[in-house]
Formats: structure tokens, C-alpha cells, sequence
């Protein structure tokens, strides 16, 4: 090969990357692409129910209901086929359903955990046992949205709830010095009415920024430097960039839910401490009686483990467990090693109590 | 040996070492920086940061704000917050017709309850527990969705 060919080789190569690149940050990849039927809509909300690929006789009959956090999209439990978690439990014989709760707009900045846990969970749970006819279902939070199942589970024991599945569940601010997020938010630093004054709801780049500014090398330079290095791996340029579609895709909170989530949780830690009152009525944590398996990232920057471990000795569960797994917020769900551990763990746990013969934790 | 054997053979690839660099060197970068941000003065001064410019902004904001309304009202164009009061008024019927479906899922379970001989799943489902009997609109509606 003469130096005159492999020069022109590199830059073909180096032209060929460059275009991949290009194409990779300023296209957006399929995501969320399993089948499903809207159920139920409410305002922005909407329930889906996943269109099921095991005849109803080998399903298990209690549905599962699926709850994500209120400041992301949730297709991020469908991210792409052949790594989906929904694909996942759908093929496992699972009736799952999915709470997306869309984009808040201006009129919804006065909407709080009050009114997503008294107001669209109920109502979106009774469209679900009304279609799945079963009368019981399991409910599986992720991050914010374990805080709303959590306190449905306190504030609702008797409506059927048999199995409750937490992910990185940020339910514990008793210790703030290991919250990064507790520090930039405490009253010292941040006006928060002020900034919701300003804005109605908290926007979604403000929280985009702080998700990012907790490991910002990570996030802004090394992120793109492994992008680089694999871009001849279609695979992992197909993972890349779905998880990129998923994370660029911000929009705002409910203005509502933001204050409560500063004010009530991370400066005062009432739900712990039993002082959280949502619409006048305390939630008892001890009324929580469902089954509980608590899902732990160790290296999670988001929800330190810390946050989510002081669950089990508050709630009234008599079944409960934890699982610890090596990965980070996302990663333990989304992540490449996430279909050998935690989703099997989770069938697993779940499977053995969504049959209508085992025990009720509810009566 | 042949060029074809060369070329055959391992490659070296002549950016291995400065990968190599890069790496350690965002490793060591990243660890500064995750200390940098966790600390008091780091949460101070963004705090600092976005208070001034919400106080900056402000009045601009404000200007805007009334220069658009009256633009709007001079086009006879519903201003933003009219435009909010009917999205609330969408919502809270959008509510009351759940609640009828609920009351009517009620309804349609009580029915075939009755009648034991009608084959088939009932309409509703099976088995709704007794908190579904009642309306879930209980009047604490959310703030501003109350009918106007």
C-alpha cells in the first residue's frame, strides 16, 4: 500500500465516523416501539396496555402496572427491541400496563404528588382492573415515580396492591451531606418559589442541567469520547443511540410537584419522618402492607443507595426484599447487563406472587 | 513475505497511547470535578448565578409580558392565561366523565351480579373492590380546576 493509498484510506474512514456522528446527534433513534393500546387519558396522562404475546391461560392473571418519573419520558423502560423491559415482561407472560404522565403545560404547574396519587392513580388503577378484570395488580415505581407508588401503597393498603416493586427509590433525605442534589437545593442556595414564580413549572433543561452537573465530565465530554472510539461497533452505536434519543428528550415538571418535591422531601424529609400530608391526610408508611422488593444501583449518583434502604424498617410489608445490583440510575434498567440481572430478578421475585393462589398482603 | 502478509497481520494503531492518555486523564478530571461540584461553595454560586438573572430578567419579562397582551387583545386573541383557563376547564371534565365511566363500570357489575345466569366476563371485570363504588371525585379537586 503506498503512503498516497493510505492516507486517503484514513481520511475516508475518518469522513465515514464524522457522518455516523452527525447522523447519531442530530437524528432520533425508534424507542418505546412495543405494541400497545391507549386505555385511559386524563389531561396529559395516559395508560397503555401492552398488547400480550402469551395466550391469557399461560399469563400470570395480576397485572402489572408500570410508573416512571414525572420529569422523563417513560419509553425509557422500552427502549429498543431486543432491549426492552417491557419487551421483557410482556414476553414473560406479564399483562403489563404503562402510566406515561406527559408533558405538564402551563395550566398543570399547580399539580402535586396530591393530585397525581389521589386524583390519576386511582382512576388510571380502576381503568386497569377494569380491563385486565382482575381485582389485584402489582406496581412497579421508578425513581420519582417509586415516591408516588410508595405513597399510594400507604394511603390506598386496601385496593389491591399485592406486589410493590421500587427502582432507585429517593424516599430518605435524612442525610443531606451525601445528597448532592440536597446541597444545591437547600434554602441557603435555592429560591425555589422564586424560580417557579418565574417559570410556572420547573423547566426541563434546569433539571436536564443538574441530572448532568453531577458527574459533568462524564456527561458533556467522556460520553462523547467513547461514542468516538466505537463508532465501527453498529451495536453499540444502536445503544448509544437510543439511550441519547431517551436523554435529550427533556420537558419540564408540574411547578407543584417540584416545590413539594424540594420543600417536602429533600429539606424536610417528612415522608420518612411521618409528616407528610397529602390533601390534609397523613401517610403512614406503616399502612403499607403490599409486598416489597426494594431495587438498589450501588453506584447510583442520583439516589445514593442511602435513600432507599430505610423503606423495609418503616413500612408494615411483611414480605420484603432487597436487591442490590452494580450500576447507576439508569443503567440497572436500561443498561447493557440489565437483561442478565436485574430484569430476571424481578421476574423472578414477581413471578412468584402473581398468581392468584398466593397470599394477599392486603386483607 | 509479501505485502498482503503485512497487511494481514496485527495492525498497530498509532492512537492507542493517546487513548490511552485521554482516558486517565478524564478519569482524574472527572473525580476533581465531582468534588468540585458537591461542595458548599459550588452550590452558592450557582444559586447566586440563577438568582441574579430570575432578578435581571425580571423586569424584561414583565415588559414583554404586557406588550404581548396587548398585542394579542389588539388581534381579539385569547391572552395565555385564557388560553389556561379553559385547559383547567377541559381537565376538570375530562374528570367527571371518568367518574361517570366509574359509576357506570359500577352499574354494569351490579348488573351482572344480579343476573347469575348471563354467562361471560362481566363488562366491568371482575371483582372491583368496594372503594370503586364511590365517585373518585370527592371535591378536592385540584387547584384552579374547579368549574369556572
Amino acid at each position: 500500500m503506498t503512503p498516497a493509498t493510505a492516507s486517503s484510506n484514513n481520511w475516508s474512514v475518518l469522513e465515514r465516523k464524522l457522518g455516523t456522528f452527525n447522523r447519531l446527534m442530530t437524528t432520533k433513534a425508534a424507542i418505546g416501539q412495543t405494541p400497545k393500546d391507549l386505555i385511559w387519558t386524563l389531561n396529559k396522562a395516559k395508560l397503555y396496555r401492552y398488547v400480550p404475546v402469551v395466550p391469557a391461560e399461560a399469563r400470570h392473571p395480576v397485572p402489572l402496572l408500570l410508573v416512571f418519573a414525572l420529569m422523563n419520558r417513560p419509553t425509557i423502560m422500552d427502549l429498543r427491541r431486543g432491549h426492552s423491559f417491557v419487551e421483557y415482561m410482556v414476553g414473560r407472560g406479564y399483562d403489563v400496563y404503562l402510566l406515561d404522565w406527559g408533558v405538564p403545560g402551563p395550566e398543570d404547574k399547580d399539580l402535586k404528588f396530591d393530585d397525581y396519587v389521589l386524583d390519576y392513580m386511582p382512576r388510571a388503577i380502576r381503568k386497569m382492573k377494569s380491563v385486565s378484570g382482575s381485582s389485584e395488580f402489582s406496581m412497579l415505581g421508578w425513581c420519582i415515580g417509586a415516591i408516588l407508588t410508595t405513597i399510594y401503597a400507604a394511603m390506598r393498603p386496601n385496593d389491591g396492591l399485592r406486589n410493590l416493586l421500587l427502582l432507585t427509590a429517593p424516599l430518605d433525605f435524612s442525610n443531606p451531606e451525601k445528597l448532592t442534589f440536597a446541597r444545591w437545593t437547600d434554602e441557603k442556595c435555592f429560591d425555589v418559589d422564586k424560580v417557579l414564580a418565574t417559570f410556572g413549572n420547573m423547566p426541563g433543561e434546569m433539571i436536564d442541567y443538574g441530572a448532568k452537573a453531577l458527574k459533568p465530565v462524564e456527561n458533556y465530554v467522556t460520553n462523547f469520547c467513547k461514542l468516538w472510539d466505537n463508532l465501527d461497533d453498529p451495536r453499540a452505536i444502536e445503544a448509544w443511540h437510543a439511550m441519547n434519543t431517551w436523554v435529550t428528550d427533556i420537558f419540564p415538571m408540574a411547578g407543584g410537584a417540584y416545590r413539594q418535591l424540594i420543600v417536602d422531601f429533600y429539606r424536610n424529609n417528612r415522608l420518612m419522618k411521618g409528616e407528610l400530608k397529602i390533601r390534609g391526610e397523613l401517610v403512614h408508611l406503616n399502612r403499607l402492607r403490599a409486598n416489597l422488593f426494594n431495587v438498589i444501583a450501588e453506584a447510583d449518583h442520583i439516589t445514593p443507595p442511602c435513600q432507599s434502604e430505610a423503606i423495609l424498617s418503616k413500612v408494615g410489608s411483611t414480605d420484603t426484599e432487597i436487591y442490590r445490583v452494580r450500576g447507576g440510575h439508569i443503567g440497572i434498567m436500561a443498561g447493557s447487563s440489565a437483561h442478565k440481572q436485574t430484569w430476571p430478578h424481578i421476574d423472578r421475585w414477581l413471578g412468584a406472587r402473581s398468581d392468584l393462589s398466593g397470599p394477599q398482603p392486603y386483607m | 513475505m509479501t505485502a498482503e502478509h503485512v497487511d494481514a497481520g496485527p495492525q498497530v494503531d498509532p492512537f492507542e497511547a493517546f487513548r490511552g492518555m485521554r482516558d486517565k486523564y478524564l478519569e482524574s478530571m472527572s473525580k476533581v470535578m465531582i468534588d468540585a461540584v458537591n461542595t458548599e461553595e459550588y452550590a452558592q454560586a450557582t444559586g447566586a448565578m440563577l438568582n441574579n438573572y430570575l432578578t435581571l430578567s425580571a423586569p424584561f419579562r414583565e415588559a414583554l409580558d404586557k406588550a404581548m397582551l396587548m398585542a394579542l387583545e389588539q388581534f381579539s386573541l385569547p391572552s395565555r392565561q385564557q388560553v389556561i383557563a379553559l385547559a383547567e376547564r377541559f381537565t376538570n371534565l375530562e374528570m367527571r366523565l371518568d367518574d361517570i365511566d366509574a359509576k357506570l363500570d359500577c352499574v354494569l357489575e351490579s348488573r351482572s351480579a344480579s343476573q347469575p345466569s348471563a354467562a361471560g366476563v362481566s363488562p366491568g371485570g371482575a371483582g372491583h373492590s368496594s372503594s370503586e363504588a364511590r365517585p373518585l371525585h370527592q371535591g378536592n379537586s385540584r387547584k384552579g380546576q374547579r368549574p369556572k
